[in-house]
């Protein structure tokens, strides 16, 4: 197979645009579709702060390298989480790759601020990947609130956006399929949040990887009994391989013709108004928000314990 | 014979015959797009030939959670 481009050996086929692409061409393709979702979506202005929310996987390292090569000013975060035999080495492998290629890494421990993820597992009746998402998700927006980004970066790929997409759809969800996008404007303490590899799928930013010399941290969290939604996207997967481009026109056609039904769906009574949680200060539904109730869950516990 | 390692997993697989890339997917049962196909640091599109004595690892690109 010959890449498009160049006519040069192709190393990826992509069916879904009926290319294939040696590995230069494959990089200038890769930069091209994360620049036309930034464009298309108004994720960064001119000369804004973003700060990228790096797991240490493949998509969040991609997101950077990508981000920085276009010419934005990023920095990452990595939430540290305090998991046994997971979470160091983790951070020490992210920790290295940055300061490797030069970009600018903040790490956050959570068991710093009373989170450490194996006792919040022991203290929450919940599943523990919900929770775990509900404080990153918190520190992620609270350390770009109060460090001055304008944008948080996520490594969403296509694939999570069609099976998150595929999901909200399955219950109607009308709230979640009125917010659901690349961008999601920035009010209040919140800041925008921004997913600049939305149009490139998991093998795409995988073969990126690869081509980049990107060493991501690979195996699965211990906790996790598996990433959400992998029986969506197996489904996509099979959709996809008889009809290439099934993906991108499902979640492209959401944004342009179905997104604007759902507009100002209402999260049910009583559940639109923001308050500041009483505690952090950052937007809560209740008078104190669930990542500080959860806080005092684990302090209750270890008080308990001791 | 052609080695096959999938995810660094042991031990890896052997195939006494297998001409291309697409028929190694097919034997393992996934699509064009399932995983990445690496053979000497270099990517495999679908169609690329495979020989005797070629050492192949099958990387997963789906998250693992």
């Amino acid at each position: 197979m010959k890449c498009k481009r160049c006519g040069e050996l192709a190393a990826v086929k992509l069916p879904s645009h009926h290319a294939g692409f040696c590995p230069d061409c494959f990089e200038v393709f890769f930069k091209r579709q994360a620049e036309t979702a930034i464009r298309r979506h108004g994720m960064i202005k001119p000369g804004e702060k973003v700060l990228v929310a790096v797991s240490g996987g493949k998509d969040s390292l991609a997101l950077m390298r990508v981000l920085t090569d276009l010419g934005h000013d990023v920095d990452g975060l990595h939430v540290h989480l305090g998991i046994p035999d997971s979470s160091d080495p983790v951070c020490e492998r992210t920790e290295a790759y940055c300061q490797e290629n030069g970009f600018r890494l903040h790490v956050l421990r959570t068991a710093e601020v009373g989170l450490a993820i194996p006792e919040v597992k022991d203290a929450v009746h919940r599943p523990i990947c919900a929770v775990c998402g509900k404080i990153k998700r918190h520190y992620f927006n609270r350390f770009a609130y109060e460090n001055g980004y304008t944008a948080l970066a996520t490594g969403h790929n296509l694939d999570d956006e069609v099976a998150r997409l595929f999901a909200n759809t399955l219950r109607w969800d009308a709230a979640y399929l009125s917010s659901q996008g690349p961008t999601l404007p920035g009010e209040g303490r919140f800041v925008r949040k921004i997913k600049p590899l939305y149009r490139l799928t998991e093998f795409e930013t995988a073969a990126y990887c690869f081509l980049k010399g990107i060493n991501h941290w690979k195996a699965a969290c211990p906790y996790s009994g598996g990433a959400s939604f992998t029986g969506h996207k197996k489904l996509f997967a099979d959709l996809e391989d008889r009809s290439p481009g099934q993906k991108t026109a499902f979640y492209e056609a959401f944004l342009a013709q179905g997104r604007p039904h759902f507009k100002g769906a209402s999260r049910g009574e009583g559940q639109d108004t923001l308050y500041a949680c009483a505690q952090c200060g950052f937007p809560s539904s209740g008078e104190v928000c669930g990542v500080c109730r959860v806080r005092e869950l684990v302090a209750k516990r270890k008080g308990e314990a001791d | 014979m052609i080695t096959v390692t999938i995810d660094g997993k042991k031990p890896p697989l052997t195939y006494p015959k297998l001409k291309t890339v697409l028929q190694l997917l097919a034997n393992l049962n996934l699509r064009v797009n399932d995983a990445l196909i690496i053979r000497e640091g270099e990517l495999l599109t679908p169609d690329r030939h495979l020989r005797p004595g070629d050492h192949v690892t099958v990387r997963m690109v789906m998250s693992r959670g």
